[in-house]
């Protein structure tokens, strides 16, 4: 009898920390590790959660809001949040949220770091910093050399958010490779609708 | 006259502006399909404070997995723009077809213009699903195996991202032998659709 008593008691406890939603069966949640911190990345446990805030409008204004194509282009890669969480999980590169500072400092993925789609545009010494951070050197010719550039992932608000494509267009334009390039096209939008879990960024930028 | 013309070039001007308001693609403001032998007008919502609400809406989803951005590789993942493509040729030509793989009564409720509703457990009725071949242009031939070379193209969905209906489905079509390339899998499903304002139907 007793035993039944303890089985119980430690059933109950281990119910009560677990997810009763998990990202798939048998992962809870995911841990990753970055800029000194650790961020656990789970999806909402709480029954009467619905998508209210901003990013439950159905309709923004044309332009400079359409919706993007599924790709971006046959080698830039389309990530899903399962192809995200990996992507952060196995480090596999520099996870980027591309949407203007004023979106990021409000809620952002954990872990992204901000770089606003502008910069990538023109041509300015910000730019030249981001690239050789990146991994990017000079050609004798003055021309990027992107051969041991990092992987980087990108995203924005979601499918009618032209943000991230447009950087990832322009990063194409001056020769970044498009097979280091990935886009989660579903953003801010699809992340949250599933419940995952956002953070305000401390000192945005 | 000639000011009464001007203010009627304005007016149609300032309406067919708002209409565009919110718009699917620079090109593209709505689409014309036909829902059940009736021609319906794709566009999306053009209240720009409207939000969406109710059963789509929500975040907690006990049980559904979140699905992979590719369910097989050899079946394209196609998002909104690609479905309107599909919906507007192949599906207006009769050369293809959008499946709503949810229950009936989702389906019923509220659908994609131009779904059909096959529901994802038909999957385990091998008549039904034999029919449902048929349908699509596939022939058993006398020696058991199936010629699939007049088939139609197949967009699936269901409720969305963490929906594993459509690709269970879809999988269960790869088994039969349906050709990959004649299958396309709109992940987003009914919760995106929604969520981006774009029309539904009642099916009654």
């Amino acid at each position: 009898m007793k035993k039944i008593y303890i089985t119980i008691f430690l059933v109950s406890t281990l119910l009560a920390n677990a997810n009763v939603v998990e990202i798939v069966k048998g992962m809870p949640y995911v841990k990753v590790k970055a800029h000194g911190k650790t961020y656990k990345i789970e999806r909402t446990q709480d029954r009467d959660t619905y998508l209210t805030n901003t990013f439950a409008l159905t309709s923004r204004p044309s332009p400079p809001f359409f919706i993007e194509p599924f790709s971006i282009n046959d080698d830039v890669e389309t990530y899903g949040e399962l192809e995200v969480l990996d992507f952060l999980v196995k480090k596999k590169g520099l996870f980027i949220d591309a949407r203007l500072e004023n979106w990021y400092e409000k809620s952002a993925i954990p872990t992204a770091i901000n770089i606003p789609f502008k910069l990538f545009l023109s041509e300015s010494k910000e730019r030249e910093k981001v690239l050789k951070d990146l991994g990017a050197t000079y050609n004798k010719d003055g021309s990027w050399d992107f051969s041991s550039a990092k992987t980087i992932l990108l995203y924005c608000n979601g499918a009618w958010c032209g943000q991230s494509p447009t950087a990832i267009k322009a990063l194409l334009d001056i020769g970044y490779p498009a097979k280091k390039m990935k886009y989660y096209r579903g953003g801010m939008q699809a992340w949250q609708l599933l419940g995952l879990t956002t953070i305000i960024p401390k000192g945005a930028k | 006259m000639k000011k009464l013309i001007l203010l009627l070039i304005l007016t149609i001007g300032v309406w067919a502006g708002q209409y565009d308001k919110v718009k699917i693609t620079p090109e593209m403001a709505y689409i014309y399909v036909y829902h059940k032998g009736k021609a319906v007008k794709v566009h999306r919502i053009q209240d720009t404070k409207h939000k969406l609400t109710g059963e789509y809406a929500k975040q907690y989803r006990p049980g559904q997995d979140i699905q992979p951005i590719k369910m097989h590789k050899e079946i394209q993942t196609i998002g909104e723009v690609e479905l309107l493509h599909f919906m507007k040729t192949k599906g207006n030509d009769k050369t293809g077809i959008l499946v709503d793989l949810r229950p009936k009564s989702a389906y019923k409720k509220e659908s994609i213009p131009s779904a059909v509703n096959i529901p994802a457990s038909t999957k385990d009725d091998k008549v039904k699903l034999e029919k449902i071949l048929k349908v699509l242009g596939a022939k058993r031939l006398d020696d058991g195996s199936l010629d699939t070379s007049k088939v139609m193209q197949v967009a699936f969905y269901c409720n969305g991202l963490w929906c594993s209906k459509a690709p269970t489905f879809i999988k269960t079509f790869l088994e039969l032998g349906y050709p990959a390339e004649k299958m396309l899998y709109y992940r987003g499903g009914f919760q995106m659709w929604k969520i981006l304002g774009f029309t539904t139907v009642t099916n009654q």
